[in-house]
């Protein structure tokens, strides 16, 4: 078996992907597959549809590396936004909607243990931004997770875009404080 | 402005995570090029970012790599730099544009060599049909003179009358068939030496105890010669005579004679 190739820098990494390397594709995936998949899932908890959204964003990743611009920030930075985008796409489509109507129907009526998952399987970012207070959460869930822009919540909510942006903010800065890395 | 304030405010969090508007991160990108501590704060978020995710992260399912590479499979270099990409792909099509080429040139001077020989095999049959065709004619002629021939010799009164060599000429001989009721002469010479240049073998039928001539011997070795008509003739000889016959017989020259049998 080959030594697998290792990029001391994320320069080199860099450098790889636009070289066309599959040593760096591979690279990329092992070290961040991970990360990026649990970003998924925060928007979308559903394990074959996140998996399925996973491999589109690494196939992005991949086509798209010559638009990555290294001044407007890092590799991780720019392929979480590519994550999150993708995930919030189908979030935001009809048939995920519906589902998710389904199973909160379900939910209402019967607790099934194998089908709706218990409260400690929720993704690790959901459960932290459930203990926020309310206008937090409801910030959050629009911005964060549905991928609406401060303009629409504005709407949505019918406060001022200035009330969005000091709340989200402020929401952001609560979320951080109780993540505690 | 306040930068410790505007670091602390969320909105390089907000950025970091892609919630921030348009507006917003103008604005962020334009401070971070003039406050060298803003440049660092956003540095710090996406740092914060990567290790948050990496914390939360899920293991994606097993075969989702391998699946991957396989469906990118032909997007990666052989060699690294994406010059490659298009050399390797170019020397795929060029190797088969070569292969194609060289085999439809093989497959060419193949036909081409297979067409000549079907053309020169065409010619030869020909020319082979056309000498057969005058192979064919002369045996069609000769059967016919053949044919003639044996009507002559068979003809009802038709004698057979063999010269045979004279002393000093005894290989010599020739056979007449002479038909008695149109008197026609036809002559076989079934051995003669060939004429000397100048000379003509000329046959005569003796009648009565004169020679008459009875005409010139052209080549009458493979056919009969019609003569001329004679009556009454008991003996036919033949004589070596200058080209053009003479009116009486050279009898020193004398090959060949028979007598009629009545």
């Amino acid at each position: 078996m080959k030594e697998p190739q290792t990029y001391n820098t994320e320069q080199q990494l860099i450098n790889g992907l636009k070289q066309r390397e599959q040593a760096a594709f591979s690279y990329l995936y092992d070290h961040y597959s991970s990360a990026l998949n649990g970003v998924i899932y925060n928007i979308i908890p559903d394990t074959n549809i996140a998996t399925d959204i996973l491999q589109e964003v690494f196939v992005k990743i991949w086509r798209l590396i010559d638009s990555y611009d290294p001044d407007r920030g890092k590799l991780f930075t720019w392929m979480f936004n590519i994550a999150r985008n993708t995930a919030i796409d189908l979030a935001r489509s009809k048939e995920w909607r519906n589902s998710k109507l389904n199973n909160s129907l379900t939910e209402d009526y019967a607790q099934l243990p194998d089908q709706s998952p218990p409260s400690s399987d929720l993704p690790e970012l959901r459960k932290i931004v459930y203990s926020l207070k309310e206008e937090y959460k409801t910030v959050i869930e629009l911005s964060y997770f549905e991928g609406y822009t401060q303009k629409e919540i504005a709407t949505i909510e019918q406060i001022p875009l200035g009330t969005v942006k000091t709340r989200l903010r402020a929401a952001l800065l609560q979320l951080k404080k109780k993540i505690n890395l | 402005m306040d930068i410790k304030a505007y670091i602390e405010s969320g909105v390089i969090e907000s950025y970091v995570l892609g919630m921030a508007d348009a507006e917003e991160a103008a604005e962020l990108q334009r401070l971070s090029l003039e406050y060298p501590a803003i440049a660092a704060a956003i540095k710090e978020r996406e740092q914060w970012l990567r290790e948050f995710s990496e914390a939360t992260g899920r293991p994606a399912p097993a075969g989702v790599k391998d699946q991957l590479l396989q469906s990118l499979g032909n997007e990666f270099a052989v060699k690294p730099g994406p010059v490659h990409v298009i050399n390797r792909r170019f020397k795929y099509i060029a190797a088969a544009s070569l292969l194609a080429l060289f085999v439809s040139t093989a497959g060419n001077v193949y036909l081409y060599r297979k067409y000549t020989k079907a053309t020169g095999d065409y010619i030869a049959l020909q020319k082979e049909q056309v000498q057969v065709l005058a192979v064919n004619q002369t045996y069609q002629a000769r059967l016919t003179a053949f044919d003639h021939d044996l009507k002559v010799m068979s003809g009802p009164g038709v004698i057979k009358v063999p010269l045979a060599g004279v002393a000093g000429k005894e290989g010599s001989l020739a056979t007449v068939y002479w038909d008695t009721h149109s008197r026609d002469v036809y002559l076989m010479s079934n051995n003669l030496p060939p004429a000397p240049s100048g000379k003509q073998y000329q046959l005569w039928a003796l009648i009565d105890g004169k020679p008459v001539d009875a005409g010139m011997i052209a080549d009458c070795s493979s056919s009969l010669c019609h003569l001329k008509k004679v009556t009454g003739a008991q003996a036919f000889a033949i004589t070596l005579e200058k080209a053009g016959g003479s009116a009486t017989p050279t009898l020193d020259q004398m090959f060949v004679i028979g007598n009629v049998k009545s």
